[in-house]
């Protein structure tokens, strides 16, 4: 293996993580980051990312890193994402920030899974999203949508 | 929460959603989900072109690489509309012009395509790679000229089942020296040679070619050569499958044997049955066989299709009588799809040895059988009933007993119960079309059971208006309502006006509907098209109370056609009520 060099990652809230800097390099934003920054970054800021957040896509980032093959990545991924909606919801954000594109499909995708068969209300409901459509709005684009004029 | 997303991340979110209903539903969610959404839905299907129109259509959407169009109402397969009616797709290419620069597949059914539309593709859409013409008209050989010579991303060009005007054998030709991104090609509709050599040499610089479906007119003693030269097709038609003697049989049989991923054949207009082994090498690997060209007796037949242990979709005559459909049961485990074409639709009482016996056999032995479309001459209950317990998992149930108004032919009942309990026990059916003797009773169990049905087609069938009534009120999911020659009339359309608007279209031709009712629903419904299509003379002095010849009924965003021939009225919109979307 490579030499263990570690590197210091600190959330928006001003938590820190140490971690090797091959798991870090996971993130392409990272690998960027030092990769311009110089030799002295040893510790980066990712301000978009809270401490809890940080620390599960650190996680992520161990075991992809760590074991990319071997045979339990998928029950870990299938796992990784049983979550509450409010947690995947800052991983997405996070893996797109930290350009993380298998974690920003997987959760992505899992995001999506929970759209799928939903009514317009039920989705709402579950993400906590206002309708800010006025009523005449709202039916103007039901019947756009439920016409199935567009597929 | 998501609400604070980044545009592109609810992009990605929004790009594992592939069903419709999905996308339409998280467009409905706010005013930044919806415009997040349309800027990235890049597939739009509109089954009606006649519900939106071409501005409405760029306005919502911006980015969209694959568009899929129907025009005409499927009633226009049996000749029913009369030319001229519409469904030009011009005004849509010139639009999609200005908006769509990276429109990559145009899928087209049903439509009128003109040459100059198809010089307009040609020369619009740099990076068209799909051009895909089902049923359409109003094109020549030129337009398929313009296409060749001018689209250098092209990878398929299907014509299917389109009537052309063929000018020239040469525009195969047009297709330049140096493109060789060809990956499908259907011609099998046109009915003029084309130029050989140029197909030939296509061919031959197309190492990526899958699909490739001759016309009638390229010779057997070619194909040999075609299949050397593509032997990694996966779909392949052949021209007339007929030949002077033999001698072209060994070369055919080695060329057929050196198609190691064929998996889908048709063609064989005027089969010589000798012919016919040449190709048993691949039989074991096909999943689609059409035969309905193939005017051969019914041992041939079952010979060919016995070999065929994978197939899922067979397509043949009914010259393969009830014997060659117990061989599709017996050797034809994973068949999916069944459809039987009649030889001779117009010859009464002709003495073909094909009875409803075939279907219940293939019901009995083929246990993935969820679509069907059967063409014959006597029905029963009794078959019916056997085939619903048989094969509950059908979802497409086409029946169509030549003869009108045929009833049981074993109690000379009325098909009612047999249809019913098709309804009744295949829960996912979605598409039916049903013939024979049937009443009002029919369209009760209908109403009652058939709550999956997406579309439904109904000849010669019927008593009164409440046969139309269960309908309407009864199918949840109805989408698309077919009638011709039924005695339904006014008060079941009036009645279920609201219903209507919940569906694409309805077609009612030779029916008891009058211009009266069909003005009154136009006004009742401003959201409805209620086009009256009459052939007849002076229509403005018909009294109100006379049926019409046709109507053909569906919801609309943007009101009035400007394309109407002078057979076509839409009712009922005396003031100027053009209603756009703000």
């Amino acid at each position: 293996m490579t030499s263990s060099k570690t590197i210091v990652l600190r959330s928006s809230d001003g938590a820190t993580f140490e971690v090797d800097e091959a798991v870090a390099l996971h993130s392409l934003m990272i690998k960027h980051r030092i990769e311009t920054g110089g030799a002295d970054s040893t510790t980066i800021d990712v301000p978009e990312v809270t401490g809890n957040t940080l620390s599960k896509v650190i996680e992520y980032c161990k075991k992809h890193v760590e074991a990319p093959n071997s045979d339990d990545l998928k029950s870990f991924d299938t796992d990784f994402v049983k979550v509450d909606q409010a947690v995947l919801c800052h991983l997405a954000k996070a893996s797109y920030y930290m350009n993380i594109k298998g974690l920003l499909d997987l959760s992505s995708k899992t995001i999506a899974d929970m759209f799928k068969g939903k009514t317009v209300e039920q989705i709402r409901e579950t993400f906590h999203i206002k309708n800010d459509f006025t009523p005449e709005e709202e039916e103007e684009l039901r019947k756009e949508n439920s016409w199935n004029l567009f597929v | 929460m998501t609400q604070s997303f980044p545009e592109e991340v609810l992009e990605h979110v929004f790009s594992f959603l592939t069903s419709h209903t999905d996308r339409n539903a998280v467009s409905l969610v706010s005013k930044s989900w919806y415009d997040t959404e349309r800027w990235c839905r890049d597939h739009v299907f509109i089954g009606n072109c006649y519900a939106v129109n071409p501005r409405v259509l760029t306005r919502r959407f911006k980015e969209v690489k694959a568009v899929e169009l129907k025009g005409k109402p499927h009633f226009a397969d049996f000749n029913l509309v009369p030319e001229g009616w519409g469904g030009c797709v011009d005004p849509w290419i010139v639009e999609m012009g200005r908006v769509y620069s990276g429109l990559e597949e145009i899928r087209l059914k049903r439509m009128e395509v003109t040459d100059e539309g198809l010089e307009m593709v040609a020369k619009g859409f740099g990076k068209l790679k799909v051009l895909v013409l089902a049923s359409c008209d109003g094109f020549s050989t030129d337009g398929l000229a313009a296409v060749a010579a001018n689209c250098r991303n092209l990878r398929v060009l299907d014509l299917r089942e389109c009537e052309v005007e063929e000018l020239s054998c040469h525009w195969l030709s047009h297709f330049p020296d140096s493109f060789t991104l060809l990956e499908s090609l259907n011609i099998a509709c046109l009915s003029s040679e084309v130029s050989f050599s140029a197909l030939e040499r296509l061919v031959s610089r197309s190492p990526n070619l899958k699909t490739l479906k001759l016309n009638r007119t390229v010779p057997l003693e070619k194909l040999s050569t075609l299949l050397q030269r593509a032997p990694q097709l996966v779909e392949f038609g052949t021209g007339a499958y007929s030949a002077e003697g033999l001698d072209a049989y060994s070369s055919l049989a080695e060329a057929f044997s050196g198609c190691k991923k064929l998996k889908s054949l048709s063609g064989f207009w005027d089969v010589i049955p000798a012919y016919l082994p040449a190709v048993y090498s691949v039989c074991s690997q096909l999943t689609s066989l059409n035969l309905s060209y193939a005017t051969t007796q019914s041992p041939d037949l079952s010979k060919i299709i016995s070999h065929c242990h994978n197939l899922q979709r067979l397509v043949v005559l009914d010259y393969i009588e009830d014997t060659g459909l117990e061989t599709v049961a017996t050797s034809c485990k994973d068949l999916k799809e069944l459809v039987v074409f009649p030889s001779d639709p117009y010859v009464a009482d002709a003495n073909v040895p094909l009875t409803e016996q075939g279907l219940v056999s293939v019901s009995q032995g083929c246990t993935k059988l969820h679509s069907v479309l059967y063409f014959c001459r006597q029905m029963s209950n009794s078959a019916l009933v056997s085939i619903s317990k048989n094969r509950p998992n059908i979802t497409c149930f086409r029946l169509c007993i030549l003869e009108p108004r045929s009833p049981d032919y074993l109690t000379l009942e009325p098909l009612d119960t047999g249809f019913g309990s098709i309804v009744e026990n295949c829960k996912q059916l979605t598409r039916l079309s049903m013939s024979g003797l049937l009443t009002d009773r029919v369209f009760e169990y209908i109403g009652k059971h058939a709550k999956k049905l997406d579309m439904l087609s109904i000849a010669f069938a019927g008593d009164t208006d409440l046969g139309l009534h269960y309908i309407l009120s009864g199918c949840d999911s109805l989408r698309k309502l077919e009638i011709r020659d039924c005695p339904f009339g006014d008060k079941a359309l009036l009645a279920n006006a609201s219903k209507l608007e919940t569906m694409r279209s309805l077609w009612m031709s030779s029916c008891f509907v009058s211009f009266g009712a069909c003005k009154l629903l136009g006004q009742k419904m401003p959201r409805l098209n209620v086009e009256v299509i009459d052939e007849r003379e002076n229509l403005n002095s018909i009294p109100e109370n006379v049926p019409v010849e046709k109507v053909y009924i569906y919801r609309t965003v943007c009101g009035q056609r400007f394309d109407m021939p002078d057979f076509v009225r839409i009712m009922g919109k005396d003031k100027a009520d053009v209603y756009n979307l703000s």
